[in-house]
């Protein structure tokens, strides 16, 4: 490719963004500086993604980034209370940034890891892991393809490694803070057997440009809860991109809650190697102010018999924006696959905004798929039957919201875990019953 | 205990209620009877304070205060009860948990004090078993999948939990069954006391051989067309509305 026509498609956005990722935290000469390059050269060529591309529909990122360059001072706000109540899980806790990897776990039991990523990007777990021709298929190559940004400009990360058959009791808390532009990954790996909960949250500064891929590898009957929190400022951009790919008879069990950010997109990639595996991708957002949150699922079922459930459950007051795109893709030789996807949203404001789009996309005949998606607002004659019984509106109304979402809370098989998600989602009602008080 | 004076209601901008008057003392169980679209249970929602009904004249004093200028919650606080004719299902609260949340928001609000779990189970239990209300049914989501029976015990539980000063009835024998209703009837009974005062709107005769009335009004047209003491029911059974609705138009 010639210069020119490289230029043509990197804009101003593309350019700062490769100037301000500098060089990486670690050296690393081998395959994966020949990688970095292959995907700055994609990255280049196709530019930041944008609305004329279906996936991005809805997240314009290109401009989005572009306006970015001319923002000036924003004003902040955040709750700090959903990194201090997961202080109370007790866990491995590991500070994540660009500098490294910081945390005391001496006391993880033999076979368990939990190292930075650019120590051991030669080892054969984590090449295999960030290794995406698995997904080489892939049915959403626009929204794989801002995956290339990560890997050109990779700043560090962590990679974890649970041996055969090593069961984790404690989770393990991987806690991302910081500012500025921030390219990042997490390599989780489990073999064989193996069992984990890995929670990870996201607290991000001000105007802070965060960029997550996480790739995952769940081998033959190993077993992941994934909790993952985003709680940025509420003028950060964040994007996060999860490659989960699960072996025969593999359990993942994923959860993720949206609260911070002005712009958010989440994506998930999961994708069937192995019968009989069993994949739960759920989220809830909860977003005011104009923040934007974008949720993009797609459940590639390769092989038979495996089951996926994608529950999205999102509350969006004020002129927030929500986006849930989910699709389940059914290959002709995945038999037998369980598939279900749905969306619910509550608008709790007139200038609220919900676009989702859930599809399905079959090609085998003998399978169980079901989606959904629904946009209401709060039931108003309940409101007034819960206030009738001495409950505030505030009140009446959080109740009202918390058993809406709960469904998803339910789901999470981690008991202590899903307690303090309940926590953490009834603190977003605290700052909402403060405003509504004014 | 309640005070109405030439009360004019409308919703969405249409007259609903022309002029009632209606005062009711501590103690006293009044029945509300008439014809369909009348305006009976808009009398309720506009005492327990709904959004939507506007007050254009007159006035309501519950015990000698102005009801109009607090809210639907400081009103329940103040002891207005209303059990609804249609109880509006509530998915993924559980009735347990309403409960609790219900009875200490208003014991707070009188300056009570909340129950711990343990005497606020107590007294569900109290409450809830001559009112054949299961545990069963405290467990599932607020009147989801419940029958009509069973809403409207779980209204009286409501009610003997909260215990309100003024408590409206809006058709709460309709959809009961001859069992049913004697135990509902029962329950109400049980709350009647000297402090404590009821307005109970139904279109049969039959409640009112259980929960005896003091006084019998017919509604018509949004305006109270006659009172009488508990035998102006037995002559409604016989004659029915024809004279009153004649009068109303
Ligand atoms: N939101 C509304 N807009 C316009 N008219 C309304 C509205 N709500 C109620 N009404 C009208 O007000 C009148 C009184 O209704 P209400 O429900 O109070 O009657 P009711 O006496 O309780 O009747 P029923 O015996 O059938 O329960 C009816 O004509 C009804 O159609
Ligand atoms: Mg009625």
């Amino acid at each position: 490719m010639t210069m020119a026509a490289r230029n043509i498609k990197t804009g101003i956005a593309e350019r700062r963004l490769i100037e301000e990722a500098g060089a990486p935290g670690f050296s690393h000469a081998g395959w994966f500086d020949k990688a970095r390059l292959a995907a700055l050269d994609s990255f280049e060529a196709a530019g930041l993604p944008h609305r004329r591309l279906e996936d991005w529909r809805y997240t314009d990122l290109r401009q989005i980034l572009e306006k970015r360059l001319t923002k000036t001072e924003e004003t902040s706000g955040r709750s700090d209370a959903p990194a201090g109540l997961l202080d109370a899980v007790d866990a491995y806790v590991a500070l994540i940034g660009a500098e490294g990897v910081e945390g005391d776990f001496s006391g993880l039991p033999e076979g368990a890891e939990i190292v930075p990523l650019g120590d051991v990007l030669d080892e054969g777990w984590v090449r295999d892991a960030m290794d995406a021709s698995v997904f080489g298929d892939t049915d959403a190559p626009q929204a794989a393809a801002i995956i290339d940004l990560n890997t050109a400009l990779l700043g560090g990360g962590v990679a974890i490694h649970i041996a055969h058959g090593v069961v984790l009791e404690k989770p393990i808390h991987l806690a991302f803070s910081g500012n500025g532009t921030r390219h990042l990954r997490s390599v989780i790996v489990l073999e064989e057997g193996a069992s984990a909960c890995v929670i990870e949250s996201h607290q991000a500064g001000a105007n802070a440009f965060s960029d997550f891929v996480s790739d995952i590898r769940l081998t033959r009957n190993a077993s992941l809860t994934r909790i993952r929190i985003q709680n940025d400022d509420r003028s950060a951009i964040h994007l996060a991109s999860d490659r989960i790919v699960l072996g025969e008879g593999a359990v993942l069990d994923g959860f993720l809650m949206t609260l911070g950010a002005a712009v958010s997109r989440n994506q998930s990639f999961v994708r069937f190697t192995g019968e009989g595996a069993r994949a739960t991708v759920n989220g809830v957002y909860a977003l005011r102010g104009s923040q934007h949150g974008d949720h993009f699922c797609l459940t590639d079922h390769a092989v038979p018999g495996c089951e996926s459930v994608t529950l999205y459950k999102g509350v969006l007051d004020d002129a927030s924006t929500g986006i849930f795109q989910g699709r389940v893709l059914v290959r002709p030789d995945a038999q037998k696959t369980d598939g279900r996807q749905a969306n619910h949203a509550l608008l709790l404001s007139r200038e609220a905004t919900m676009n989702a789009k859930p599809e399905l996309e079959i090609y085998a005949d003998d399978v169980q798929c079901a989606h959904g998606s629904t946009v209401g607002e709060l039931d108003r004659d309940a409101v007034f039957y819960l206030r009738s019984r001495g409950l505030d509106e505030a009140s009446a109304r959080q109740l009202l919201i918390s058993a809406f979402l709960d469904e998803v809370f339910e789901a999470v098989t981690h008991e202590g875990v899903r307690d303090i998600l309940r926590v953490i989602a009834s603190e977003w009602f605290v700052q909402e019953r403060s405003r509504h008080h004014e | 205990m309640l005070e109405i004076k030439n009360l004019h209601v409308t919703v969405d901008g249409k007259e609903i209620l022309k002029g009632i008057d209606l005062s009711i003392g501590a103690g006293e169980v009044h029945a509300i009877m008439g014809p369909n679209g009348s305006g009976k249970s808009t009398l309720s929602y506009v005492l327990a304070g709904r959004d939507g009904y506007e007050v254009t004249q007159g006035s309501i004093l519950f015990k000698g205060e102005d009801l109009t200028a607090k809210n639907v919650e400081e009103r329940a606080a103040a002891g207005i009860f209303l059990a609804l004719q249609y109880p509006i299902e509530v998915p993924g609260v559980t009735t347990m948990t309403f409960l609790k949340t219900a009875v200490n928001a208003i014991r707070v609000a009188r300056g009570e004090g909340e129950l711990d779990a343990v005497r606020f189970l107590k007294l569900v239990r109290e409450k809830a078993k001559p009112l054949n209300v299961t545990d069963e049914m405290l467990k599932r989501a607020l009147n989801v999948g419940f029958s009509g029976g069973e809403k409207k015990r779980a209204e009286i539980l409501q009610m003997a939990l909260l215990d309100p000063a003024l408590c409206v009835l809006d058709e709460t024998d309709s959809g009961l069954d001859i069992d049913a209703l004697k135990v509902v009837s029962d329950g109400v009974n049980m709350l009647r006391s000297p402090g404590r005062s009821m307005i109970v709107i139904t279109h049969y005769q039959r409640l009112l051989d259980h929960i005896v009335p003091d006084r019998v009004h017919v509604l018509s047209g949004g305006r109270i067309v006659k009172s009488g003491d508990k035998e102006l029911a037995l002559e409604l059974e016989k004659s029915g509305y024809a004279d009153y609705a004649a009068d109303a138009a």
